[in-house]
């Protein structure tokens, strides 16, 4: 158990690690994300759907807030604005625009503001936002060119802009043909500084009709295709928020690489993480006084002269065999290279020879870089449509950045699925999987055990349709970071307790109960006898069999008075061990708070000595 | 405590015979040694507790207990039982060499049996074993074979041979490292036939084995090549599976007892790099020391006991002392393996598998009853195609996880496998375009079937003529080559410290490469595919997050410090920065700016730089509304500047003349008025020599204007305001 346990323990540690080793990447060099709603507040924004739907404004602001949170957790680095369109008051930097109201100006979500959207939610929100913004004019040229300001005031080198508008009219100016033209010239000049724009259109009687206007405001779709205006609008809270999140995060490829199909033939594809492990983020040193946070410098310097060490003035070593082994530090990075970056083809295997438990790490995906190689995509596609045509993986050699040994992986074709939305609910693409090496594969003693009858198996059967649910892969939230930071938000926004988080991932006891009813009786009674209770601690430690050893392993526990009072005589209690010394304590009715070693002795001494 | 121990005796032949060989083929002496040195490597790096003894045979002298008169001559114990450390690699690389004697092998069996008996008294070895190192090619007298396999059995030692030349049975299977390459070169030795006394040894050796142990003694002999291969590998890292013994619950009352055991898990290397002083190699003379300070000028250090820990939550700072924090933070009962419920395992996707390791869910050891309960649960689910969607926790202090548990029926075992899926913060749900939809990247049908063709050839698994099937390239069979490679350059740093590290091994490199039949098969379609598939590299172009750099701060500061440095300080870029790179023509976002760059570039001659200025200035012009106004005073404003820098007055005047000049027919009095706010007025002899303007007349220019708007209506006749006709004027 020990092994395990350690094993357990450093499995954070370990995994922090690694996750520097994958996650890296591009990352680092550029710069920030930004995302600015821009949002109608028109009077139709507020009408109140069907069967106390919430309203269109209400839907959108719940997004809103669940992008605040979530860009919170995994990318707080992120800059986020909330703009009102079509508002009766005005509030811009230099209220130079009429009917535009800037609630947030582009910055990092903290809890504050995820309070303020808060108070935009619901009923009350939205008497919030007659109050403070009503509904009035709209120009979208005028809003439009507020966020340009936005983004220029912003003092940050920003890596990717992206503007989401959120309405449910597709004829925002009435058919005001200048304001409409200013809104496409404001539009284009937003979209040539790099700004991506979203249409997130909402439901309206009759259908939302993108084409008479918002089809030249939005930008493009990556693919020239056109399936993208073709999107029905969002009804639903939960199809918004999916829509929302799929644009919201900026993809990133983690490592752009050659795929080696042979020599000469390389195509250029990138490496994304589709799913990483969310982690507590790590805590901040702040200073005591005035809370500010601390800069930490490490030195390294010589003991005996106390002078700074270069990295020239270091090695590294390990001992084996007794032995010191010592490298200059480049060697120990040298050892680490095989070759260079890349992903080399070995061949082609059928799908089932891909065994499900062959995985050593989450799998990654991978899709082609046109703009490094052209053609690259070409290649890409025929290699994916054979691939999942003919049910085969290709089978590499990957290493993904420099001086990392090389892993072997298993590229398994994934083709293109969209919902009924034509959204994109999987994207087109191999999915890197990482095989393991020997070493990563342990031999286990399979112990062997009677197989189910088929009655016994047909009753387990029954429970399992009784519970049988649709999973869905972002169904569960992690409560130990949700708890973290609700905590975070209770004491940021001086809430009195932290706002109870759902378990998610608790199994429903009752409704589970409930639901079986009967069968687990039945079932038990199929497979356990009476007796038997599989909640009792295990029978296999049974002493029956091996009586004596166990007997003989047991220490004594008891010793006489004589033995005792000679032990505190010649000051040897020490020799004894703790239970032993319990042992005593009971006997002679010596009555100790303590559990400790030294406590046990100082209090028979004092009853005995 | 704890762990399995074994003691080994290495026997070896250095007999004369051992150093024959067919002339380029490596003698067997040679191949032997590096197999005890491999061995012994692996021991040493794997820092095993187990004992390793070293009995050489064939030797000129004699050195064992049992020598006496010619018994037992010529076999040398070089090395008695002990942990195996780098002393006894340095002394084999040097000191074991070919020999001239030859030794009775079983003689040599009989010593090393002896030694392990009395070196292994009073100690706890789980295993006891021999491996025998010989050509078998000494007289050997089977006399007391019996009692020898008898005293084999009692104290339970185990033998291992290996052999220059593969012993010749009926089939043997693959498994634990027999024969599987029949087809590859022969092996050393068997061309030239075995002489009477191998023959003889053989059968001595195969009656030992076999009465040993019936049905796998045979598969205990291996041939030099290929334990080579074997042991080259440095030893794979072995943890000892641990149990993880919890209750499978289905709702309140209904429990199954299971044991979980990690089965696949990325193994990492135990040992970390030290520090050492570069002169001394001591690493006590190497200090690290982490001080903390203030963000401010001074860098003012803050004492240890002034820090307190704190959270971010998005830009706000939030400090939470660890108290705080272990007493608010989330809590749960710990040990646990609870069904949420059941799901079809299509929905379950694959390649969401999160975390590194898979778990094995038996049930409870020796719990035949819980083994019905969960094999009738895994059966079910695999007769229903479906998994349990489980909440896992290793223990209390480990954060519980989201997983599916998926049946597995083996021949010989039933489990449960558990994966780590997800949890909602995890997913990042990428889009990417389409490429079916898009015309531009579909293959021909030529294309495609130049991949099919290069699938085929690249097939991995293949039916043999028995149809069964066979992969050549199994990447769970290889070890991992980080650690092979690691312990391959300290094994090397360890006996030869003063030469660079060497390459890598070429058995290492070779297995890492495609199987030489697949790489001679693909070369036809490779070039097929080559044809088809046009394939250009994109000169790089400077993005414009690269330009950036160029006119940002990177230019005056050294690359390295860049990415270490605090981000925050490197961010101060502005949109401006970033654009300007790219500037190739007067935009309309920023037109003034612009213009102002593309005078500076001088990449357009002035003439027309002018003009696409006061195009955008005419479009801005167009929509009556102040915001554009200003935009367009800007753009004057600079059109002013630079053509005072540059000493050419005429084009803005003579185009501020015709814009004065068609205000009245456009109505931009408002606009006008800005102008003569802000005092833009003609560009005089004054400030340019060439202008045509005096001083005079340029102050007058605005205030004339004012004049006449005052006095009358403007006359409607003139009609010069079309744009295009200002235009052409320049």
């Amino acid at each position: 158990m020990a092994e395990w346990k350690a094993f357990y323990h450093n499995e954070d540690e370990e995994e922090e690690q690694e996750e520097g080793e994958q996650a890296e990447g591009d990352y680092k060099i550029t710069g920030r994300d930004s995302l600015v709603f821009l949002i109608d507040a028109s009077k139709e924004m507020f009408i109140k759907g069907e069967d106390g739907q919430p309203s269109n404004f209400d839907m959108t602001m719940q997004v809103v807030r669940s992008v605040y949170t979530s860009k919170i957790i995994s990318s707080h680095r992120d800059l986020v604005a909330l703009v009102f369109y079509g508002t009766e008051q005005s509030k811009n930097p230099r209220n130079s625009f009429k009917h535009v109201y800037v609630y947030h100006d582009l910055d990092e979500p903290g809890a504050k503001r995820v309070q303020d959207v808060d108070a935009l939610r619901e009923a009350k929100g939205a008497k919030l936002a007659a109050e403070t913004m009503g509904s009035g004019e709209t120009s979208l040229g005028d809003a439009l060119w507020c966020c340009s300001n936005l983004y220029s005031d912003i003092k940050l080198r920003l890596s990717h802009k992206r503007l989401m508008i959120f309405t449910c009219r597709d004829e925002p100016h009435g058919g005001d043909s200048t304001k409409d033209r200013q809104a496409r010239t404001k539009a284009s000049d937003l979209k040539e500084t790099g700004v991506v724009i979203d249409l997130m259109h909402l439901m309206k009687p009759g259908g939302f009709d993108v084409s008479i206007f918002f089809r030249d405001i939005v930008s493009p779709p990556e693919d020239e295709s056109e399936l993208a205006l073709q999107l029905e609008p969002c009804q639903k809270m939960e199809d918004l928020k999916k829509r929302v999140r799929a644009k919201e995060q900026k993809k990133r490829a983690m490592a752009r690489l050659k795929l080696c199909l042979g020599e000469d033939l390389k195509v250029a594809v990138g490496i994304y993480a589709n799913a990483v492990t969310t982690r507590k983020p790590g805590a901040i040193k702040l200073y005591r006084e005035t809370n500010e946070p601390v800069r930490s410098k490490t030195r390294t310097f010589h003991t005996q002269t106390g002078s700074l060490l270069l990295p020239s003035d270091i090695k590294k070593a390990q001992v084996y065999g007794k032995k010191k082994i010592v490298m200059e530090r480049d060697e120990v990075d040298a050892i680490k290279k095989f070759d260079d970056p890349g992903l080399i083809l070995i061949g082609f295997k059928p799908m089932e020879s891909l065994k499900l438990h062959h995985r050593v790490r989450p799998s990654l995906f991978l899709y082609p870089e046109e703009d490094q190689v052209k053609g690259s995509a070409c290649l890409f596609s025929a290699l994916l449509t054979k691939c999942s045509e003919r049910d085969v993986f290709a089978l590499c050699r990957c290493i993904s950045r420099r001086n990392l040994p090389p892993r072997f992986v298993a590229l398994v074709p994934q083709e293109e699925e969209v919902d009924e939305g034509k959204v994109q609910t999987i994207p087109p693409g191999f999915n890197v999987i990482f095989l393991p090496y020997a070493d990563d594969i342990r031999t286990l003693d399979t112990p062997q055990f009677p197989s189910a009858s088929q009655t016994q198996v047909d009753k387990m059967k029954e429970i399992v349709s009784k519970l049988r649910f649709k999973y869905r892969s972002d169904a569960f939230e992690n409560p130990v970071i949700q708890q973290h930071f609700r905590n975070l938000e209770a004491l940021a926004l001086d809430m009195m307790a932290p706002e109870d988080t759902d378990d998610l991932i608790m199994p429903k006891v009752d409704q589970i109960d409930d639901r079986l009813g009967p069968l687990v009786q039945e079932f038990k009674d199929l497979v356990y006898p009476s007796y038997y209770n599989p909640d009792s601690k295990p029978a296999a430690k049974r002493k029956t069999a091996n009586t004596e050893g166990a007997a003989e392993k047991k220490p004594k526990l008891e010793v006489s008075e004589d033995e005792l009072k000679a032990h505190v005589q010649n000051g040897t209690l020490g020799k004894l061990t703790v239970p032993v010394l319990k042992e005593a304590c009971k006997q002679f009715g010596v009555r100790t708070t303590g559990t400790k070693k030294q406590e046990l002795i100082d209090a028979l001494v004092a009853r005995l000595g | 405590m704890a762990g399995s121990k074994s003691a080994l005796v290495l026997c070896m032949d250095v007999g004369f015979s051992m150093s024959n060989s067919a002339p380029g083929e490596e003698p067997p002496f040679e191949l032997a040694k590096k197999i005890v040195q491999k061995f012994v490597q692996r021991q040493v790096f794997a820092e095993t507790k187990d004992e390793v003894a070293l009995v050489l045979f064939g030797t000129d002298s004699t050195e064992n207990p049992l020598h006496q008169d010619d018994q037992y001559q010529h076999i040398t114990i070089y090395r008695h039982l002990d942990v195996a450390g780098f002393d006894l690699l340095e002394e084999i690389e040097t000191q074991v060499r070919p020999e001239s004697q030859h030794a009775d092998w079983l003689d040599a069996l009989v010593v090393s049996m002896d030694l392990l008996r009395t070196e292994t008294k009073g100690k706890k070895f789980d295993r006891l074993n021999i491996v025998f190192l010989t050509d078998l090619n000494s007289p050997a007298s089977a006399d007391n074979l019996d009692a020898m396999i008898d005293n084999l059995k009692k104290d339970g030692i185990t033998l291992q041979f290996f052999l220059p030349f593969p012993v010749k049975d009926h089939d043997k299977e693959g498994g634990g490292g027999g024969d599987e390459d029949g087809t590859g070169p022969g092996h050393p030795g068997t061309g030239k036939g075995l002489s009477k006394e191998q023959k003889n040894s053989l059968d001595i050796m195969k009656h030992i084995m076999l009465n040993l142990d019936e049905d796998e003694g045979l598969e205990e002999i291996y041939t030099f090549r290929n334990a080579i291969e074997q042991l080259n590998m440095f030893k794979r890292i072995e943890r000892r599976p641990m149990a993880w013994p919890c209750q499978m619950t289905i709702g309140s009352s209904l429990s199954i007892r299971i044991v979980g055991y990690k089965a696949v898990t990325e193994e990492k290397l135990k040992k970390i790099w030290f520090t050492v002083d570069a002169q001394t190699n001591q690493k006590d003379d190497v200090k690290r020391e982490t001080v903390y300070c203030l963000d401010d000028d001074n860098e003012t250090e803050v004492q240890k006991d002034d820090i307190i820990q704190g959270f971010r939550y998005g830009s706000d700072i939030v400090p939470f002392s660890k108290v705080d924090q272990d007493q608010m933070k989330y809590k749960h009962d710990g040990k646990c393996f609870a069904v949420l419920g059941f799901a079809k395992q299509s929905t379950v996707r694959k390649h969401l598998f999160m975390g590194n390791q898979v778990l094995k869910v038996f049930a409870g050891r020796d719990d035949e009853h819980a083994g019905v309960a969960l094999s009738a649960v895994i059966r079910a689910l695999d007769e229903l195609k479906m998994v349990a969607i489980v909440r896992y926790a290793y223990d209390r202090r480990c954060n519980p996880q989201i997983g599916a548990a998926f049946p597995c029926i083996k021949e010989d075992y039933q489990c449960l496998m558990y994966f780590q899926m997800p949890f909602t913060e995890d997913l990042r749900q990428f889009t990417f375009p389409s490429l079916e939809n898009n015309k531009k990247f579909t293959p021909s049908d030529t294309q495609l079937s130049a991949v099919d063709s290069l699938i085929d050839s690249m097939m991995l698994v293949e039916e043999d003529e028995n149809g069964e099937k066979k992969d050549l390239f199994k990447p769970h069979h290889i070890p991992n080559p980080a650690f092979q490679r690691h312990f391959q350059c300290l094994h090397h740093r360890g006996v030869s410290p003063d030469t660079p590290l060497p390459p890598i091994e070429p058995w290492l490199k070779a297995a890492l490469e495609l199987p030489e039949v697949i790489s001679k098969r693909c070369q036809v379609p490779l070039e097929e595919m080559k044809k088809n598939f046009p394939l250009t590299e994109v000169e790089k172009k400077k993005k414009l997050k690269t330009s950036a750099q160029i006119f940002g701060k990177d230019a005056d500061e050294p690359d390295a410090k860049k990415v270490k440095g605090d981000e925050e300080e490197e961010e101060e870029y502005n949109l401006a920065d970033i654009a300007e790179g790219s500037v190739t023509s007067v935009g309309s976002v920023a037109p003034a700016r612009d213009f102002c760059t593309l005078i500076r570039k001088k990449s357009l001659p002035f003439g027309e730089v002018c003009q696409q200025l006061t195009h955008r200035i005419e479009e801005l012009l167009k929509t009556k509304n102040t915001q554009y106004y200003m935009k367009s005073i800007t753009c004057i404003q600079a059109f002013r500047e630079q053509s005072v820098k540059l000493g050419e007055a005429d084009l803005y005047n003579s185009y501020l003349q015709s814009l004065k000049r068609s205000i009245p027919n456009r109505k931009l009095e408002v606009f006008w008025d800005l102008l003569v706010q802000d005092a833009l007025t003609l560009i005089s002899q004054d400030e340019v020599e060439g202008s045509t303007v005096s001083k005079s007349e340029a102050n007058q220019f605005l205030v004339a204007e004012e004049k006449k708007e005052e006095t009358a209506a403007p006359p409607p006749a003139e009609d010069p305001g079309d744009v295009d006709d200002l235009l052409d004027m320049m």
